[in-house]
């Protein structure tokens, strides 16, 4: 900054007087609130005043969609402004010397005209709304109004229960025409379906007479960003309320993207998945398909490890779980093949080929994982696999060859493999057809999360942890590796496949000192150079607002979660009806 | 200092020598006996009067004593008794399952689960709420009988009204009340309910008058509300 002193313009010779120079070249400076804000130019006044804890209201305004200043809330008073006048702090841009002043009379005065505003044919049905908890209206309503509507006679009637499509449904009068999801699906989405249609307090948002439903692979999003509940997503609409869900900082796992995402839960269940803020990745979205991939962490689950095939398959402990794989595999020692999934997070990979490596003594790993699918334009990819790069990363790092799946079932075929061992029970072909194929191994041990096809076929499946249960961390497709954070301890008897690994190596005569995802990766990503660098505890996201004080809320307004984090309550044995 | 220096003096009191009639202790003997025979004989032959209100009661005898469970005393106005869920006219509970109730509970007693109607669900009321509760139980052998529960509920649809306490049992299981042991008593309905303003959740053909002129021409009420009346449980 120092550098650019020299760029100073020499003081103009005559009339007029040209404005002042920059306090700080390059930068601009003003005050907001007696504040003084150095900020970028081109800064709006709301980003510029939060970079000083200075809160302007708005409902609006987005920073990743256009500014269309429409709901008055961010009104404040500029000494750059007309006299007697407000300026919307959203739209207006910074200028040197500015003074903004955003607690007077006045402004409250705005705040609380427009809040009256916006209320006045807002049914005020929160009991049943599920925005309740993370609702802007709510929350500014507390802060800015306090005050009874002086409205007589009805209010204006609108759809209650508009379907756009199968994930989002429309409440029409609980909407104050922010525009924001129309600006969302025009901008991001490009999909502009959306519109405004009707005129004054009869202005709805509804889809345009073109389209019959909202046909669009983003449109769980629009439900994100509606700062009050009119747009709401049917796939968690009831199911919780906001403030007894605790957040962990997490990824989805749909798709090698790999989005950043927060894991919303309540006991050992998580409820949804909220985007979380990552430039470099997903920016402020994630995709539908993605949207409703929590739903494998909690359903159809591999709670105990089974022992026999198909019908004959019986629960077992972990400790006999571990004592049959450690056996089983020892008769088979010498002919055992491996294959890794790259669904699983790199401290399983790590743990798992180093015990192929050095226990199973195999050269080739094979990759197993999710069938390829449908892309699209913006965030959702072709390769369903969250890991793939980790994987290949690992393989690559370890000295092991990594070899596709076709070769794993040609020599499954030709009789070459008769010994499985699976970190993992994603298959890329269909579950029946390799079923089919397992059932004339000699052995097949899997460690798997989910239950399918492939975990009857296997004579042991050991119980999995999924990703959102343990500490760890996954490299999406643009070599980007990323930590996930542990929301709750693993369902059932599962464990996580790393903690399988490491036991499985112990009984067969390798001591892995590791206890734990960390120490996997500290022991192991030594020879792994695109592990080497990363610095696995730095990179975690927060998932305390304070060490050591409880969980971090998923509710918007950041008040703590319930006491129902911990546990669903005791019903002494009362019968839920099914489907409950 | 000053103030201590203008305190007025204590006033001296003067000793009070007994008498004979005190010392020998017979007239108070008399009189303490005459006492206790006018109670013996007022409660022996006296009416005795059992409203639960102390201040308000007639009746000539000063007993208080019940014999519970032979006898049983009216519980007072206002009395927490044991819950329930208040029904709609239509027989369902008002309750929308909004959980104002399980989160203002010190004790963690109830349990709720919500349901969605679906759109084409036009029976009754529920036509216009989208939201019902499809468990709702009370562990009453947890709650404290604070009733959190019924001040926290915006739609009046718990109550604890029912001038009984929690009879007793003997397991545990028989203390968790769900939907069907709860909803009980007589329905109740406010003019702010909202199948009052609207058919269903769908827009009103009329929506496109201004409000003033849809509320004189009285097409928009769906049903005349009735009127306001506390409904009163009957006492068992």
């Amino acid at each position: 900054m120092s550098d650019e002193k020299k760029v100073e313009a020499p003081k103009p010779v005559g009339p007029p007087p040209g404005p002042p120079p920059p306090k700080n070249p390059g930068m601009v400076t003003l005050t907001i609130d007696g504040k003084e804000v150095v900020a970028k130019p081109g800064t709006n006044m709301i980003e510029a005043a939060k970079a000083v804890g200075v809160d302007i209201p708005y409902y609006c305004y987005h920073p990743r969609l256009t500014i269309a200043a429409n709901c008055r809330m961010c009104m404040v008073e500029s000494s750059a402004a007309p006299p007697g006048k407000l300026v919307p702090a959203c739209q207006t841009g910074i200028s040197e010397g500015v003074v903004i002043k955003t607690d007077t009379e006045k402004v409250r005065a705005q705040q609380k005209m427009v809040m009256e505003f916006l209320l006045l044919n807002h049914p005020v049905d929160c009991s049943i709304c599920d925005q309740a908890g993370e609702c802007k209206l709510q929350d500014y309503y507390m802060r800015y109004d306090f005050e009874a509507s002086r409205l007589e006679g009805g209010k204006v009637l609108k759809n209650k229960r508009k379907k756009l499509n199968d994930l989002v449904v429309l409440d029409q009068e609980r909407c104050i025409i922010c525009t924001r999801c129309v600006r969302f699906m025009e901008e991001v989405a490009k999909a502009p379906q959306l519109g405004i249609f009707g005129r004054g307090s009869h202005e709805v948002v509804d889809i345009s007479p073109a389209y019959g439903k909202l046909d669009s692979n983003y449109s769980g999003n629009i439900v994100d960003i509606c700062p009050v509940g009119a747009l709401l997503n049917t796939d968690f609409r009831f199911r919780a309320r906001a403030w007894f869900l605790s957040a962990a900082p997490s990824i989805c796992t749909g798709c090698s993207r790999g989005c950043s995402t927060y894991a919303d839960f309540m006991g050992q269940d998580t409820y949804r998945w909220r985007p979380r803020e990552n430039e470099a990745i997903n920016k402020s979205w994630m995709c539908d398909v993605g949207r409703l991939t929590y739903k494998g962490l909690n359903k159809h689950r591999v709670l105990h490890s089974g022992l026999g095939r198909g019908a004959e398959v019986k629960d077992i402990s972990q400790a006999k779980a571990l004592e049959l794989a450690v056996e089983k595999l020892k008769a088979q020692s010498g002919k055992v093949a491996f294959m890794a999934s790259p669904v699983a997070s790199n401290e399983d990979l790590l743990a798992g080929l180093a015990f192929a490596r050095d226990v199973l003594k195999v050269k080739t790993v094979y990759a197993s994982g999710r069938p390829a699918g449908q892309g699209d334009h913006f965030l959702l990819t072709g390769d369903k696999n969250p890991n793939r790069k980790g994987l290949e990363n690992i393989a690559r790092g370890f000295g092991l060859e990594l070899a596709p799946f076709e070769t794993l079932t040609k020599a499954m075929d030709a009789g070459q493999v008769t010994a499985l061992f699976g970190l993992g029970a994603e298959v890329p072909e269909a579950d029946e057809v390799f079923a089919a194929r397992a059932q004339k191994l000699e052995l097949f041990v899997v460690t798997a999360t989910n239950e399918s096809k492939v975990t009857e076929a296997a004579h042991l499946v050991l119980a999995a942890a999924v990703h959102v249960e343990d500490e760890g961390s996954f490299t999406q497709e643009a070599g980007i590796t990323q930590r996930v954070r542990r929301a709750y301890p693993p369902k059932g008897d599962a464990q996580p496949h790393w903690k399988w690994a490491v036991d499985l190596a112990r009984g067969l005569g390798l001591e892995m000192k590791a206890t734990s995802s960390r120490e996997v990766f500290k022991q192991l990503s030594a020879a792994v150079p695109e592990l080497a660098t990363f610095e696995w505890d730095k990179k975690a996201p927060l998932n305390q607002k304070r060490p050591g004080i409880g969980t971090l809320s998923a509710a918007a307004d950041g008040r703590p979660p319930g006491w129902r984090e911990q546990g669903v309550p005791n019903l002494r044995g009362l019968t839920l009806p099914p489907g409950t | 200092m000053s103030s201590l220096m203008h305190h007025e003096p204590e006033k001296k009191r003067e000793l009070v020598e007994a008498d004979v009639r005190e010392r020998t202790y017979v007239p108070e003997i008399l009189k303490g006996i005459a006492l206790t025979t006018r109670h013996f004989l007022r409660n022996l032959f006296g009416e005795r009067d059992t409203n639960p209100d102390v201040v308000e009661r007639k009746g000539i005898t000063s007993i208080t004593t019940v014999n519970y469970p032979e006898e049983k005393v009216d519980y007072p106005p206002g009395y927490r008794g044991l819950h329930r869920l208040v029904p709609r006219e239509d027989g369902k509970p008002r309750c929308v399952a909004c959980y104002m109730c399980a989160t203002i509970c010190p004790a963690q007693c109830i349990y709720i689960e919500a349901g969605e109607y679906g759109g084409e669900d036009d029976q009754a009321e529920s036509r216009v709420i989208e939201k019902y509760p499809k468990q709702f139980v009370i562990d009453e052998l947890r709650c404290v009988v604070c009733g959190l529960c019924v001040d926290a509920c915006p739609k009046d649809a718990i109550r604890m009204d029912t001038y009984t306490h929690t009879p007793s049992g003997y397991d545990r299981q028989g203390f968790v009340y769900d939907i069907p042991r709860l909803l009980q008593g007589p329905a109740v309905s406010h003019p702010s309910d909202p199948w009052y303003k609207r058919g269903s959740s769908a827009p009103p053909d009329h929506v496109h008058k201004e409000a003033h002129t849809r509320i004189a021409a009285g097409g928009g009420l769906a049903k005349r509300p009735p009127l306001v009346e506390v409904m009163k449980f009957p006492k068992p």
